[in-house]
């Protein structure tokens, strides 16, 4: 039941809340919110009341009325969705023909394939002449999506409701709002992202450095084997890489993929190769594993790891997906590891037979399940043996952060079975060991919807106490199953994903760099940001957040009554928790731009000094709007490392004075 | 003096032809500008213009593909670089950063043409990257294919056996691949496009269009998209749907689709073993399932469509049952429609309503199909695309429409469906017989005339095609008294029956053109003479008529212009207006009217130009066929040529009764 009457109560109320307009948000006009509540949030937008937004969504067959028209002019953003009187009177109006429209062209990535999961029969329309086409249908050129800017407001049409989840028909509706003016109110500086050289090769890399700033990028867990042997290119630019992160504030982990080391290693070590179930060197894919039970394989891969980690300024090191292969288990004995001559042995000194029997002579339920819990035992140990290696380089390196890649099998429960990945084995060592847990999203669950992500952090928080430690790592890629409307998560759909992500994990990695499409990098900051509540109160905004947020703010801020140095002219970084933002008025000395760490507390000490604290499982680097004179960290003047105007700074939690004279 | 001068002119010209100024120049350095400021967006729309501007040069497209590496777009690189490949070819260098963005971009088999291609020149770096590329495939083959004979013959093997070979350009294993993997995995669709397209690079024309049609239909969307991409523009042909059910015999969609395109060419016998395989091998398919079932109960096989029946009225789709029950005469089972099962998208019924209010009568249809091919048995929509083929001029189809509809259980839909069916039926039968006759006293000669025919027409075959009737034809022209004057006795009326053949128009817009050819028979003299006729006839008729149910002025003209051999060749033109009053209940109804009538003839014949005028009536009772009524015209006549014939003025009041009927 839709309640067109209620536009007018709208319009009455909006005069009584006059500020409110200015405010993040949003109101469905009709009892049926369909997904458009899941879209708006997912970058930070909050329903209200008619009322209270500033952002309306008109469904199909709402009614006209002349007053939108002065609305829109004075600001408001009117979403018109498909065939209505309302639509009609803003110039969208159906023609007489149709088409059947299951795949569409959008401006913001033209060469994208979106197809529609079910094709529909839709009538042509109309559309102003002032408008511009966003999506139209890929064969007959129909307008599916399209808008324009009047007066200080803008009007969006779609022709159809945008699917149950949001994101079934129009991955970049979000897009052609911002294209229409409408700009997030929140960023994030939390996300990690995975980056592989070897499809970055040539890019100017301070660009790139700050491009990834740009789109919320806080670390970078690059892809280590690369640069495991020492090539003076190489070397060359993985060097000029870290400084380029560092310059934009981001961290550079090393990120390892073993039982792959690297091509070379491969070659050398013929004799050291893992085995598939069928007895082949195991290359599986890009992957050419090796055989890490074996001692003498073991030795020369942990020194040429820790050989590699001192090389270079590393910020962290990921041991990732430590385990066997394939997802397709013990079924595909092609791709069935492991089965060298160590596992071989060890497995039937304790069991008794051969294990490559289990593809052979016995095939029998049990003899393939004395395998596989042998398998996944073994795989935890390897892991275990692995951060012992990797933390063994801190007594060198003391800010080095560490992580654990690990694929969730426990919302999969397959996953132990197919590659011997069993989080209960690994989550205790958190007790003994300081790492992140970065779970993994199974490919078996890439077409599942964002809600996955509360499953998945219910699934781990009894597992372990150390729940800060846990992190979740989107696998942003074409995905094997039948998933619509892109193979590849984008648009709305990856803002649902990374913003559900967000609210569920203290940290959210992005799997890889590369695949990230252009149209997402300038709403990815928004989705990231975790707000649980943004209110206006008189002139004052009042934010919550759960892991520190950085709001959309033009001119000075006083944060909680006081002046605020944390912002760099366009955001205002806030620390995790309640507070409240007003505006201020005059220079306040030092400005932090930007913090990568979590920042605590932030204050003007004095007209030429500002003090903050952080805390930083990794090196925390601080940008700030001059070279400062003087630096104090935890009262002792200190020099720390610098690439620009980026201060390296040390792991842990500390206070921070800065000085500018 | 006159050497200087030309040198003068030479050189003023020859600096003019040194000044012309590079078109590309300005954006050109401003791009370059930009580069050096690594303002890459400012430098990438600089070389777009200058490209525009001079579009055959490639080194502007080189240097916009370096800015597109810079700033990480791979793609766009590549295809600057191809297109500088086009415009010079014998630039090495050029092609090899082709090949290694085609590498990079996942285009690893144009990679290694291009390598491939370059290293048969001698070039040690094409060399290198060819065997980097080529040696892993051929490795990988040569894995996967000992995999496979040692026993990973499944899918997984033989799909990267398959990749690997594509990529390599091993086409034939490629293609023998990509279907065994295909015949592993039958729901894996885009194996099929896989498959397609490397039989399409073999020039296995027909095979390949097999394959993307039968991935085109049914199964993944986006392999459906894809498919659609590599087929013909045009709509399969029939043989192009069997060859791609050859291929994949299990693909529902394609056979039901293949079955309803038969339905449409009017190949009912081969449709129905169409949806007779589907109801066979795909029992859930509930959609074919009652579509045969209609098609064999319209056909009076119940025996044979009850089960199907059965089928669907025990399985889960309640929409569809009820159209059964419907058809079969049963109660209707009604359920509670969930919220979330309210359809988003616009229904085919709402949009073909909204399109016929709209007049858009061939979108309508269009939405009615398929609303009837999602709802088989929905009888509305039986009824609307009978009215919308009517709209059309498509009688045919709109009579098998109303003919299905007056089946309904609804008994407004079966009535207006019966109606309709009725109406239309007779105009599109084959053979259609109309028998009329019209006897009538006349005051004026006190005789009883009477005149009737009884005509069969052909209404279809290659005649029918434009718009023309063949019809056989016996007319009846008599009356009691036969002749008036003892000493020369006049015939009142021919007296004969005409036997004749003719052809007649299809009416438009209530015009006939109509010739026959015959012989007439006189019953009262005995002789036969040849009877050669044909005419053109109007009629229009407006406002309330006797038939109807609402009184009102109404009026109708009818004009006649007929040839006839026995009146000496004569051409007759004749006029009837009238124009009056309808009313009554349904029960009686009547039409007072009065009349204006003319008749004239080329041979200026004295009883062949006259006017009469005066009042009548016709009377319609509801017991009456329909076609049937009495009438009285009591008129008053004048001949219009004087002293052609014996009389100038005449009175005369008829009786009569008309009564016509189709069959």
């Amino acid at each position: 039941m839709r309640l067109p009457g209620s536009f007018f109560t709208a319009f009455a109320l909006s005069t009584a809340a006059a500020w409110c307009a200015e405010m993040p948000y949003f109101s469905v006009l009709s009892q049926e919110q369909g997904s458009w509540p899941a879209i708006l949030s997912s970058i930070g937008f909050e329903a209200k009341p008619p009322g209270m937004a500033h952002i309306f969504v008109a469904r199909g067959g709402a009614a006209a009325s002349s007053e939108w028209q002065t609305r829109v002019e004075n600001g408001a953003v009117l979403i018109l969705e498909g065939e209505s009187s309302l639509a009609e009177l803003f110039g969208f109006r159906r023609s007489k023909d149709n088409a059947r429209v299951g795949s569409l062209t959008d401006v913001h990535n033209p060469k994208l394939p979106i197809v529609w999961e079910k094709a529909l029969e839709l009538p042509v329309f109309e559309i102003p002449a002032e408008a511009r086409v966003f999506a139209h249908d890929r064969w007959s050129s129909a307008p599916l999506i399209a808008g324009y800017r009047r007066g200080a407001g803008a009007v969006l049409w779609v022709a159809v409701p945008p699917g149950e989840r949001g994101y079934e028909r129009f991955p970049y509706l979000l897009a052609a709002l911002c294209d229409l003016g409408v700009e997030p109110p929140f960023r994030t500086t939390g996300v990690w992202a995975f980056f592989d050289s070897g499809y970055r090769s040539r890019v100017d890399l301070d660009y790139f450095a700050q491009r990834w700033h740009k789109a919320g990028i806080s670390a970078l867990q690059v892809a280590a084997w690369h640069f495991y042997d020492p090539t003076e290119e190489g070397d060359g630019y993985l060097r000029k890489l870290i400084e380029a992160c560092h310059r934009a504030g981001i961290l550079v982990y090393a990120w390892f993929e073993l039982p792959h080391v690297s091509d070379k290693f491969w070659n050398d070590h013929p004799e050291w190769r893992e085995k598939t179930g069928v007895l082949q060197d195991a290359q599986l894919d890009w992957r050419k594993l090796m055989n890490l039970t074996n001692r003498d394989c073991f030795r020369a891969v942990s020194e040429g790891v820790r050989n590699l980690l001192g090389r270079f300024d590393w910020d962290g090191a990921n041991l990732a997906e430590l385990y066997f292969e394939s997802l397709e288990g013990a079924g595909n004995p092609s791709r069935f590891t492991p089965m060298n001559d160590d596992v071989r042995k060890l497995f039937e000194k304790e069991k008794g037979f051969d294990p490559v029997e289990i593809f052979r002579s016995r095939k029998d339920a049990a003899s393939q399940r004395a395998f596989l819990d042998f398998r996944s035992e073994l795989a935890g140990r390897i892991e275990e043996e692995w951060l012992g290696v990797l933390e063994s380089v801190r007594a060198s390196k003391p800010d080095l952060d560490l992580v654990l890649t690990h694929v969730d099998d426990r919302f999969d429960k397959n996953m132990r079975d197919a590659i011997g990945a069993d989080a209960t084995q690994v989550l205790p060592l958190l007790d003994k060991h300081s790492f992140t847990f970065l779970i993994e999203d199974p490919a078996t669950i890439w077409n599942q919807g964002p809600q996955r992500y509360r499953a998945i952090a219910e699934a781990y928080q009894p597992l372990t106490t150390h729940r800060e430690k846990l992190a979740i790592d989107l696998n942003i890629v074409d995905r094997y199953q039948n998933v619509y409307p892109t193979k590849q998560q984008t648009g709305t759909e990856l803002f649902e994903l990374v913003h559900q992500a967000a609210l569920n994990f203290r940290r959210t990695a992005l799997y890889v760099e590369n695949s990230l499409l252009a149209p997402d990098l300038g709403l990815l900051p928004a989705a990231a940001a975790a707000v649980t509540r943004i209110e206006a109160i008189g002139p004052t905004t009042v934010v919550e957040s759960a892991n520190g947020v950085g709001l959309r703010w033009k001119g000075g801020a006083l944060v909680d009554g006081h002046p605020w140095p944390a912002m760099d002219g366009d955001v205002v970084w806030l620390p995790a928790g309640k507070h409240t933002v007003a505006p201020a008025v005059g220079r306040l000395g030092p400005q932090l731009l930007f913090l990568n760490a979590e920042l605590r507390t932030a204050r003007v000490s004095d007209s030429g000094s500002i003090e903050f604290s952080y805390i930083s499982v990794s090196r925390a680097i601080a940008i700030l709007d001059r070279i400062p004179g003087k630096i104090e960290i935890d009262g002792s003047p200190q020099q720390p490392a610098a690439e620009g105007a980026a201060l390296l700074l040390p792991r842990g939690q500390h206070l921070v004075a800065i000085r500018s004279e | 003096m006159r050497a200087v001068a030309l040198f003068a002119a030479l050189w003023v010209a020859g600096s003019a032809c040194a000044q012309t100024p590079d078109p590309a120049y300005e954006p050109l350095a401003r791009a370059y500008d930009a580069l050096k400021a690594r303002d890459y967006d400012v430098a990438i729309d600089g070389f777009l213009k200058a490209i525009e501007l001079a579009p055959e040069r490639a080194s502007i497209r080189k240097d916009l593909a370096y800015a597109y590496l810079r700033i990480g777009e791979n793609e766009l690189a590549r295809d600057q670089f191809q297109a500088a490949m086009r415009l010079k070819p014998e630039d090495t260098q050029v092609a090899l950063e082709y090949a290694f963005l085609c590498y990079e971009t996942k285009q690893q088999a144009q990679a290694r043409r291009i390598f491939d291609r370059i290293r048969k020149t001698g070039n040690p770096i094409a060399e290198k990257a060819f065997h980097n590329i080529d040696d892993p495939l051929a490795a990988g083959i040569a894995r996967w294919k000992e995999a496979i004979a040692r026993g990973a013959d499944d899918f997984n093997a033989h799909y990267e056996l398959a990749t690997l070979a594509e990529q390599r350009d091993e086409l034939e294993l490629a293609a023998e691949n990509y279907e065994k993997a295909w015949r592993i995995h039958p729901d894996r669709r885009t194996v099929l496009v896989d498959l397609g397209r490397v039989w399409k690079a073999l020039n296995r024309l027909e095979d390949a269009n097999a394959a993307l049609l039968a991935a085109s239909r049914g199964g993944e969307p986006r392999a459906a998209e894809m498919a659609r991409e590599l087929l013909p523009e045009r709509y399969p042909y029939v043989a192009e749907f069997q060859r791609a059910l050859d291929l994949d015999p299990g693909n529902v969609d394609l056979r039901r689709e293949l079955a309803y395109l038969l339905l449409r060419l009017d190949r009912q016998p081969e449709a129905e073993q169409q949806f007779s395989i589907i109801t066979k091998t795909a029992p859930d398919d509930l959609l074919s399932a009652t579509q045969l079932g209609f098609l064999l109960f319209g056909r009076g096989d119940v025996n044979d469509a009850m089960p199907l029946f059965d089928r669907v009225l025990a399985g889960p789709d309640e929409d569809l049952a009820n159209r059964v029950r419907a058809v079969l005469r049963r109660p209707q089972v009604l359920r509670q429609r969930s919220a979330e099962e309210t359809p988003v998208e616009v229904d085919a019924k709402i949009m073909a309503e909204r399109s016929m209010k709209a007049g858009y009568t061939k979108d309508a249809l269009k939405y009615l199909q398929i609303a009837h091919e999602a709802e088989p048995g929905d009888f509305d929509v039986m009824l609307r695309m009978g009215w919308a083929y009517n709209i059309l001029h498509q009688d045919g189809e709109a009579v098998r429409w109303f003919d299905l509809a007056r089946h309904s259980t609804d008994e407004k839909i079966a009535a207006g469906a019966l109606r309709a069916w009725k109406n239309l039926r007779r105009s599109n039968e084959t053979l259609q017989t109309t028998v009329w006759a019209y006897p009538l006293f006349s005051t004026r000669w006190h005789d009883l005339f009477s005149y009737a025919q009884a005509k069969v027409e052909l209404r279809k075959g290659p005649l029918a095609r434009i718009h023309i009737h063949p019809y056989l034809s016996l007319r009846f022209i008599g009356d009691t008294r036969v002749t008036v004057g003892a000493v020369s006795p006049q015939y009142l009326s021919q007296s004969s029956f005409i036997v004749g053949a003719g052809l007649a128009t299809v009416p438009w817009r209530g015009i006939t053109g109509w010739v026959e050819a015959g012989s007439a028979m006189s019953y009262v003299t005995g002789h036969v003479v040849a009877d050669y006729r044909g005419g053109i006839s109007a009629t229009r008729s407006f406002g309330a008529s006797l038939t109807g149910e609402s009184s009102g002025i109404f009026s109708s003209i009818n004009t006649d212009g007929v040839f006839v051999s026995q009146f000496g060749n004569d051409f007759l033109l004749y006029q009837q207006t009238r124009l009056g009053f309808s009313s009554g209940p349904k029960l009686l109804r009547a039409q007072a009217y009065w009349n204006f009538n003319t008749t004239v003839d080329v041979q200026r014949q004295g009883w062949a130009n006259f006017v009469e005028t005066g009042p009548g009536i016709r009377i319609h009772a509801d017991f009456m066929p329909p076609s049937m009524y009495l009438l009285v015209d009591s008129m008053r006549g004048w001949y219009l040529i004087h002293g052609a014939y014996p009389v100038a003025h005449f009175t005369d009041i008829r009786a009569g009764i008309w009564y016509a009927v189709t069959r």
